[in-house]
């Protein structure tokens, strides 16, 4: 009789421990779904961001956790390479085609430019209406930003020589870009007032790149650089001195040069430089 | 277990894992479980190696808590996005009995959390390491400083994040599986053997004591070796680099090459003076080196360093995705060992100018 009740007390015991099981194993398997669930939204959330902001802000705000993720970004003074793109050919554009076919092409020159510039290090700031506006070495230090801002300009202008293709298959007008860059010193950082902060980086750095990029129509070339940049390159870029030419906002005339493409530093002598035996120069 | 980092783009794994049973012994003896990782890396004894004698929990540390460098190693991964390091970390703290939802509150609210100050300096520091490189390095001691950390637990703990940096990338070039360690602690098996795969971590993880070096290091990057003197970290770190410089799979000045790249890069001017002089010893100074060093490019550069030099630029600062699919490209173009040395130098080129950047303000 004991024995009787005894297995009738270890089978209630492990039914009941078998109902614990499985009510939470579904428990269980809830909490995955809504944690899933709330992993691809946040995933949503962060791409979502990402075209709101420049590549590697948002990373750094999500990685830099909640409380002091607005630590990633204080701002500093920085030294960084500013590059400013417009678009040529906007008007012949827009006065042949319907806004949503405008809207397309745009968004395909905007996306095939975002990429060249995010391919060489850089972070795109802003859109300014067909405009780009990026920064190399304002999130990161970046002591080749000067080359890798040229890189991604000669990558933008290869770029749109494809996509003149694309655009000639659909018997629409060829565009064509006009890139100014400068460097200089200025502040990087989270900007902004209570309602809105961006990165940005602020200073006459962009503003000259801005007016060096509108030298681009009056030189009749598509990528300009400044003479801070020039000095950076060291002879890795075919380079044309332009006539200097005054700029609003700019007392002396700026000197620009118009780059034609990349040289062969593998086989170009090296440039003269200061002598290096006790330290790698370049370091702090 | 779905954490912060399992978004995070991975390629598959670059490399084929290699049995070495010597290799596989000596990670044993040392960490008290298998460390199959590792196999990844045998076809160059001196990376694999590094991975188990490096590790700061197993005998080098003599004054920082474990759980404060455990901590450190899941704050500085988590930086890094190395995904692969972040699952070791996070699956090893909850194995040594850590509750997940512990760990989940420490990496997201370091200021409010439940540490100690200098718990929450340490990490801190970390983040800002990994973050801005040594450009931060003064700022951060000042704040270590603030903390109450005395110039010896600093040193450990820029060796912690430094370790970090380095098995970071190592992991993240070869983009080595992540999978095993995400679906550890989910594992039914793994959660019955939890205690007493606690149990072996623990005893295996012991104190350092002091271990002078046996002799006095004459290769680049020995004033980090110096600065560790007295230190079990020293001759570890002596190990490791001299198995570097004796490894033939790269040629020497490839490797210095990569480390002056780095130090450019991470503007490390301790480091780069390690590197000037046996460049120049190998024919490369002056102009030839300068133009090498601002192009990344140079005729003086062979077939080998001409795809190396450039891809020691990206190991700085990186995307998991991005560095995965030009290590990829790079194993098109080289031979695996070749590859894995690459990816050593480069990751302990990255460890080392940040530690050493440290130790600076330290002394």
């Amino acid at each position: 009789m004991t024995a009787a009740w005894l297995a009738a007390v270890a089978l209630l015991v492990v039914i009941a421990l078998a109902v614990i099981v499985v009510v939470e194993r579904g428990r269980s398997a809830r909490l995955r779904v809504q944690l899933e669930a709330s992993n691809a939204e946040l995933e949503h959330l962060q791409r979502a961001c990402s075209r709101l902001a420049p590549d590697g802000v948002v990373q750094r705000l999500i990685e830099a956790g909640g409380a002091d993720g607005g630590e990633a970004m204080v701002p500093e003074r920085k030294v960084a390479t500013a590059l400013f793109a417009d678009l040529v050919g906007y008007t012949a554009l827009s006065e042949r085609l319907e806004p949503a076919a405008l809207a397309r092409v745009l968004n395909g020159y905007l996306q095939r430019m975002s990429d060249a510039i995010h391919e060489h290090r850089g972070h795109v700031s802003t859109f300014l209406g067909d405009g780009i506006l990026a920064y190399f070495g304002a999130l990161r230090p970046d002591p080749w930003q000067c080359t890798d801002a040229v890189t991604a300009a000669l990558a933008m202008r290869a770029a749109v020589v494809d996509y003149n293709r694309e655009l000639a298959a659909e018997a629409l007008p060829a565009i064509g870009v006009g890139i100014g860059i400068h460097r200089g010193p200025g502040l990087a950082g989270l900007i902004g007032s209570r309602e809105r902060t961006e990165f940005a980086f602020v200073g006459s750095t962009v503003n000259i790149a801005a007016r060096v990029q509108g030298l681009t129509r009056v030189h009749g070339v598509d990528i300009l650089v400044t003479e801070d940049v020039r000095a950076e390159l060291e002879g890795a870029f075919v380079v044309d001195a332009m006539p200097a030419e005054h700029v609003k906002g700019i007392a002396e005339p700026v000197v620009t040069y118009a780059v034609r493409g990349r040289s062969d530093v593998a086989t170009a002598a090296p440039t003269a430089r200061a002598d290096v035996t006790d330290a790698l120069p370049g370091t702090t | 277990m779905a954490h912060a980092l399992s978004q995070v783009a991975w390629e598959d794994c670059l490399l084929e894992p290699h049995r070495d049973r010597a290799l596989e012994a000596f990670a044993r003896e040392t960490q008290g479980i298998p460390n199959p990782n590792i196999a990844y890396f045998a076809s160059v004894p001196w990376v694999a190696r590094a991975f188990v004698e490096l590790h700061p929990e197993y005998g080098l540390l003599q004054r920082l808590d474990p759980e404060v460098a455990d901590l450190v190693s899941l704050i500085v991964s988590q930086e890094n996005s190395c995904r692969f390091c972040y699952s070791a970390v996070r699956s090893l703290l909850w194995a040594k009995g850590m509750s997940k939802q512990r760990i989940d509150r420490i990496e997201q609210d370091l200021a409010s959390g439940d540490l100690p100050p200098r718990t929450r300096a340490a990490l801190s520091f970390g983040r800002a390491q990994s973050r801005s490189g040594p450009p931060a390095a003064s700022s951060a001691c000042q704040a270590l400083r603030a903390a109450g950390v005395d110039n010896d637990e600093l040193k450990e703990i820029a060796y912690a994040v430094a370790i970090t940096d380095f098995s970071n990338r190592a992991s993240t070039i070869a983009a080595l599986p992540t999978r095993p360690l995400e679906q550890l602690p989910e594992q039914w098996h793994m959660r019955l053997l939890r205690p007493l795969v606690g149990r072996i971590l623990r005893r295996q993880q012991r104190r350092g004591t002091p271990t002078p070096l046996d002799h006095e290091p004459d290769f680049p990057y020995a004033h980090v070796v110096r600065a560790y003197g007295g230190s079990p970290i020293a001759p570890a770190l002596a190990r490791t680099l001299e198995g570097m410089w004796a490894s033939e799979v790269l040629t020497r000045r490839c490797k210095l090459l990569m480390l002056a790249v780095i130090a450019r890069g991470l503007s490390c001017q301790g480091c780069a003076a390690e590197v000037a002089p046996p460049l120049a010893a190998e024919g490369l100074a002056g102009a030839a080196l300068e133009t090498i060093l601002t192009h990344l490019d140079g005729p003086e550069l062979d077939d080998t360093e001409r795809l190396l030099v450039p891809f020691a630029r990206e190991t700085i600062w990186y995307e998991p995705e991005r560095i995965q699919r030009r290590a990829r490209a790079l194993k098109e173009a080289l031979p695996e060992p070749r590859l894995v040395e690459a990816i050593g130098v480069a990751a302990l080129g990255n460890g080392l100018c940040r530690m050493g950047a440290i130790l600076g303000c330290a002394s």
